[in-house]
């Protein structure tokens, strides 16, 4: 291999990897002026021509959010309802998902249909009817009452389902044959599997209820019981917004959110779905 | 296969298990006497922390627990509809209008009226003559110029109404040289509300979108589609940036780069311009005239006493107590408001001269703008029109300012909304 040959590959990338970095750094610009702003006092905030660095850095956003609002109990109401509601969600899903994707029934079928016809309503537009029966069974002003209607998204069993569809029947019928039965292939044969799944959903899951918001506030109605986002909406005022408290806020409650990435990063990147089988 | 079954039965055993364990989480409703008074309200750092602070001062005084519930302010009347239907109302509530979904549950406050002595015109009573609510503070309209750009071009303009005051083409010729001496971005900034756009109205020969006496019609004059018409052509991306109403972009964080010779707005700002505008000074001046002098003011908020909570003697006490001459004065120092009751003196930790010229302002507005506001409140506490989904004149506007629809349209589409919430 002569020199020319070895270096012609990275001269090929040099341009395209510079491309792909300008980018990442194009991304990056919103999220850096958003946390350094966190440490700008509120005079510097809008001040013109823009500055990208404070000129007077200062902790008073962080100092008055964390005085003003009590984030160790919101913290924990919200990571109580995002981790139930996301083990409950993944479990149910994986098993409405393998049922629609094993099992050859017109009624499943339709069944399914059903469940896929709810991703064409708004959420806003089931939120009388939902809160009627959270009232019904006396879950108003509980945890459980965001909990609970949380569990079923369509989205994670149609993920299921799809995944599912994918894993070859033959792979039952074996396990079927050598004794197994349907409770056994479910959670030893396919549950392991579908862990790319499971990871994806999961992060989904938790993401979608450590920011819901809407639902929550209807719910609650004990501050004891807020959650983060509830609280962090209040401090936009009818005509001001305390930006600097607000900022400030809003990087603590990102913290937790940061922290399941970087745990969960090769889930979230692994696109590598169809591990384990061979085809 | 007794391992299969067993691991099976426990997974589905945990399972069905923790269903009724989360549903116990939680769940109990406020009711009992001794329990603390819940007040909801929305407020920002002043508004909230000057509520705050009060409850701190009642505890003390009296022992009782006041817990300050303080809700996103767009999601207010949802919250407190959605308590309504559970039968979880809060003792107490700062809620921007009387809402019909939760009119029938308050407690007369024409007692409380009689002693605290609101500002005639700021709450109103049914035919029954219940009082249902009292006005927590006043806002009004009023104008704000950025200092050092108008001192730079050496441009005067008036501060005290004792001047003669500006008509609006004095003061937008003023504010053009302003800006073409400094090289600033646009004159004007006004907020996206027709609280605001009221006030241009009322100050250039309209008298805005008002109900007749009988509270059975809506009915604009004769001046309103001129004026109207005014302030749609002001929108040129020189005078005022058209981005602030048809984008939504925010008139205040405008104002506070020191790109804008003037801004629209009103006395809530003040507290906030004390606390964050550093690079240059600002000063509060009378708005221009063409020709009535006038600011659109009204309560900001309503302090209702919620039925059925089992703590309605209680709250009753507290909001006696918050409306007393002393405490009233506190509460409106810190929080920076304009009092709502007659003869309330206030002084402010700062710019009391900026408070001072709001209430000159409101004392030398024209009398329809009160009744205007009064005709309003008792269409409210009447619980007899349905609640609007928008505000029609903002929105009818924007699509003028878009050049879809004309002003002559704005007024004839805004008045067939308002009376169809009537009919």
């Amino acid at each position: 291999m002569t020199p020319t040959t070895r270096t012609a590959p990275s001269t090929r990338w040099i341009a395209p990897t510079a491309l792909l970095w300008a980018l990442a750094a194009l991304f990056l610009i919103p999220v850096a002026w958003f946390l350094l702003s966190s440490f700008k006092p509120g005079s510097e905030l809008f001040t013109w021509p823009l500055r990208l660095f404070p000129q007077d850095w200062t902790l008073d956003g962080y100092r008055t959010a964390w005085s003003r609002f009590d984030f160790q109990t919101y913290f924990l109401n919200t990571a109580f309802v995002a981790v139930v509601t996301t083990v409950f969600t993944v479990f149910v899903s994986a098993c409405t998902g393998f049922a629609l994707a094993k099992y050859r029934n017109r009624w499943v079928q339709a069944f399914f249909l059903m469940i896929l016809a709810t991703t064409m309503l708004p959420t806003e537009v089931i939120m009388p009817s939902t809160f009627a029966v959270i009232l019904g069974l006396g879950l108003y002003n509980s945890l459980a009452g965001i909990i609970i209607p949380s569990i079923i998204t369509a989205t994670g069993i149609f993920m299921f389902r799809q995944f599912f569809l994918t894993v070859p029947d033959e792979l039952l019928q074996a396990a079927r044959i050598d004794g197994a039965g349907e409770f056994r292939i479910f959670f030893t044969l396919m549950l392991p599997i579908a862990r790319p799944i499971i990871a994806v959903l999961a992060i989904f899951s938790f993401q979608w209820r450590w920011n819901d918001y809407i639902w929550p506030l209807l719910v609650l109605n004990d501050q004891d019981k807020y959650t983060l986002q509830i609280a962090l909406r209040s401090i936009v005022g009818a005509e001001n917004i305390d930006w600097s408290v607000l900022l400030g806020a809003s990087v603590i409650s990102l913290i937790p959110m940061v922290l399941l990435f970087l745990v969960f990063r090769r889930q979230i990147m692994n696109s590598d779905i169809s591990s384990g089988l061979k085809d | 296969m007794p391992a299969l079954n067993r691991r099976t039965l426990l997974a589905a055993g945990l399972a069905t298990a923790a269903v009724p364990t989360v549903a116990a989480c939680g769940g109990n409703s406020s009711g009992s006497t001794d329990a603390p008074l819940q007040f909801i309200l929305s407020g920002d750092a002043n508004q909230g922390g000057g509520y705050a602070t009060m409850a701190e001062k009642y505890q003390e005084e009296t022992g009782v627990v006041v817990e300050i519930v303080d809700v996103p302010y767009d999601d207010l009347q949802t919250k407190v509809r959605n308590a309504a239907q559970a039968n979880d109302l809060p003792a107490i509530g700062r809620m921007p209008s009387v809402d019909p979904v939760w009119l029938d549950r308050t407690v007369d406050l024409a007692d409380i009226a009689a002693e605290v002595k609101p500002i005639e015109g700021m709450y109103a009573a049914d035919e029954d003559g219940k009082i249902p609510a009292l006005p927590s503070d006043l806002t009004a309209v009023g104008m704000f110029l950025n200092k050092d750009l108008w001192d730079e071009a050496g441009v005067e303009y008036p501060t005290s109404f004792d001047d003669n005051v500006w008509t609006w083409d004095e003061f937008l010729e003023s504010a053009r040289t302003v800006r073409e001496a400094t090289g600033i971005r646009f004159s004007l900034t006004m907020d996206r509300s027709s609280h605001r756009l009221s006030s241009f109205l009322y100050q250039n020969g309209s008298e805005g979108l008002a109900l007749t006496d009988d509270l059975s019609e809506y009915v604009a004059n004769d001046g309103t589609a001129g004026a109207l018409e005014r302030f749609i052509a002001m929108n040129d991306d020189e005078v005022m940036p058209r981005s602030v109403w048809l984008t939504e972009e925010d008139p205040n964080a405008m104002f506070k780069t020191g790109q804008i010779a003037a801004y629209y707005s009103g006395s809530w700002q003040i507290a906030d311009f004390v606390e964050n505008i550093a690079d240059f000074e600002w000063i509060s001046v009378p708005m221009p005239a063409q020709p009535d002098q006038a600011t659109n003011f009204g309560a900001a908020a309503q302090i209702v006493v919620f039925e059925g909570t089992g703590q309605e003697e209680q709250a009753l006490d507290f909001v006696r107590w918050l409306y007393s001459p002393e405490n009233y004065a506190e509460i409106s120092r810190i929080a920076g408001f304009l009092p709502a009751t007659e003869g309330v003196e206030v002084s402010y930790d700062a710019r009391q001269e900026d408070f001072d010229l709001y209430n000159a302002a409101i004392a030398g507005s024209p009398a329809f703008v009160g009744q205007i506001k009064e005709r309003d409140l008792a269409l409210q506490v009447s619980g007899t029109a349905a609640p609007l989904s928008g505000d029609p004149l903002r929105d009818e506007t924007v699509k003028a300012i878009s050049g879809d629809i004309s002003a002559e349209e704005v007024v004839e589409n805004a008045l067939a909304q308002l009376n169809e919430s009537l009919a």
